[in-house]
């Protein structure tokens, strides 16, 4: 009966992989939500530039996109439900990742205004390419949490401690 | 490791009967009728099995419970900020001075190609420098949401407005000089009808309208034609369709541009639109960024 609890290798470089994915997309989640709700009238415009939502939709979708972001972002950095708020997360990147990929189709000049800006953009001047490879390094960062939700610092883990399973 | 391995060992020794009694019991709780099936071996295995059988039921049942908590925890939290969300939003972007329409007092002088809109004969105590581009979509929403409520505080005489008009999105526009001709127009009107009450800041409200102005980088705007006709339909005299028409302002419009934009670097850096300076200050314009000016 040894009390001793050896970590292995694999298990602290997992831990430590799993702890910068969590607070990597949290970071990206709340600094991307924040920037968009200081400034409401540059999200509505950039959600317009889409041209994807009608008039009446633009508004509401503005007004709800920075908070949902926020609120990933607030479960990623407490580690609550991190493999649900991961799920939700790839969710809406791929959601955005089909937005810009619309938009270049339909030939539209906008930026995507994913940290904030947006709207229309000199043609020439669009980044497509890299936003989606943006988007894609966080849907990478995602599909880690699904795959592996626990991790250190989080709520999830100081529960499943608490109710004794082995983490 | 040795903990784990401590925790696991009863049910690994018990064998294939702790199993099978484990999935045979689980739906219906444990069940004295197999005992003896798998009580045969040994003596402490069946009584060891039964309670670590019912342990693990335990812990599982009480995991998917604080699984199932976590989840609703997670789902109210995410409901929670949104609607906060919401409710600031609505508040951040109501219309200011909503239903007080249209300016009815106002009229508009030109100086240097900088258009000032005041109530006739008053003297307002406040002035601010409103520079904006007509292709500026935020613009758009600017004039939508304050539109109103500046046309109430000039129409009182409380507030006199410098507008400056730039064209830095000329480039961006389908004909590639919108917006120094929309600002060309807006000098003819404020040249040829500013002493007519409210035509500066109708027709002003009018390029603005989102179902008026035309998008960056489109495949249309107005010519100049159109934006005299616009100008017809919100009142202006035939001296101001003319002007615009005929383009006659559009090198004034230009070098008022310049100058403004000079102007918005100095104050600020950068030339963005919409910007408003108070005492030659940026004013953040948050939802009730002129009810706090005029308070003052």
């Amino acid at each position: 009966m040894t009390l001793q609890r050896t970590v292995s290798t694999g298990e602290l470089v997992r831990d430590v992989i799993g702890v910068l994915a969590r607070l990597g997309l949290a970071a990206v989640w709340l600094i991307s939500g924040f920037l968009k709700a200081v400034d409401p009238r540059t999200t509505v415009v950039a959600v317009r530039a889409y041209q994807i939502f009608p008039e009446s939709l633009v508004g509401i979708f503005a007004a709800v996109l920075p908070f949902l972001e926020i609120a990933l972002g607030v479960l990623l950095v407490l580690g609550l439900a991190t493999r649900l708020a991961a799920v939700l997360s790839a969710v809406v990147l791929v959601a955005f990742i089909a937005g810009v990929i619309s938009a270049a189709a339909r030939g539209l000049s906008i930026d995507c205004g994913c940290f904030g800006g947006g709207g229309d953009v000199a043609a020439g001047q669009t980044a497509y390419t890299a936003e989606i490879l943006r988007d894609l390094g966080f849907l990478a960062l995602a599909g880690y949490l699904i795959v592996r939700p626990d991790t250190p610092a989080s709520i999830d883990r100081l529960v499943r401690r608490r109710s004794g399973e082995p983490a | 490791m040795a903990q784990s391995n401590n925790k696991r060992s009863p049910q690994g020794k018990s064998g294939s009967g702790a199993g099978a009694t484990a999935k045979g019991a689980q739906p219906k709780g444990p069940s004295p009728k197999n005992q003896p099936a798998t009580g045969g071996k040994g003596k402490g295995a069946p009584v060891a099995a039964r309670q670590s059988v019912a342990a693990a039921r335990r812990s599982s049942n009480s995991n998917n419970r604080t699984q199932l908590i976590i989840g609703v925890i997670a789902v109210v939290v995410i409901a929670a900020i949104i609607i906060f969300g919401l409710v600031l939003n609505k508040k951040e972007t109501a219309v200011q001075g909503d239903g007080y329409g249209a300016s009815t007092q106002s009229v508009a002088t030109v100086s240097a190609g900088v258009v000032t809109v005041m109530k006739a004969g008053a003297a307002p105590t406040e002035t601010v420098d409103v520079f904006e581009d007509a292709l500026c979509p935020v613009c758009s929403e600017f004039e939508r949401q304050f539109g109103q409520q500046l046309n109430q505080a000039i129409d009182q005489g409380q507030l006199t407005v410098n507008y400056h008009m730039l064209n830095f999105l000329d480039a961006r526009s389908f004909s590639g000089d919108y917006s120094t001709r929309a600002a060309a127009a807006l000098l003819c009107v404020a040249e040829e009808g500013g002493s007519q009450p409210g035509l500066y800041l109708g027709y002003h409200s009018a390029l603005f309208a989102t179902d008026t102005q035309p998008a960056e980088g489109g495949t249309a705007d107005l010519t100049n034609e159109q934006l005299a006709e616009l100008a017809t339909s919100v009142g202006a005299p035939a001296a101001a369709t003319d002007c615009i028409t005929a383009g006659t302002n559009v090198a004034a419009a230009r070098a008022a541009a310049e100058e403004s934009s000079a102007t918005l670097s100095a104050a600020t850096g950068r030339v963005a639109t919409p910007t408003v300076l108070h005492n030659g200050a940026p004013v953040s314009t948050t939802v009730d960024w002129l009810t706090t000016l005029l308070a003052q």
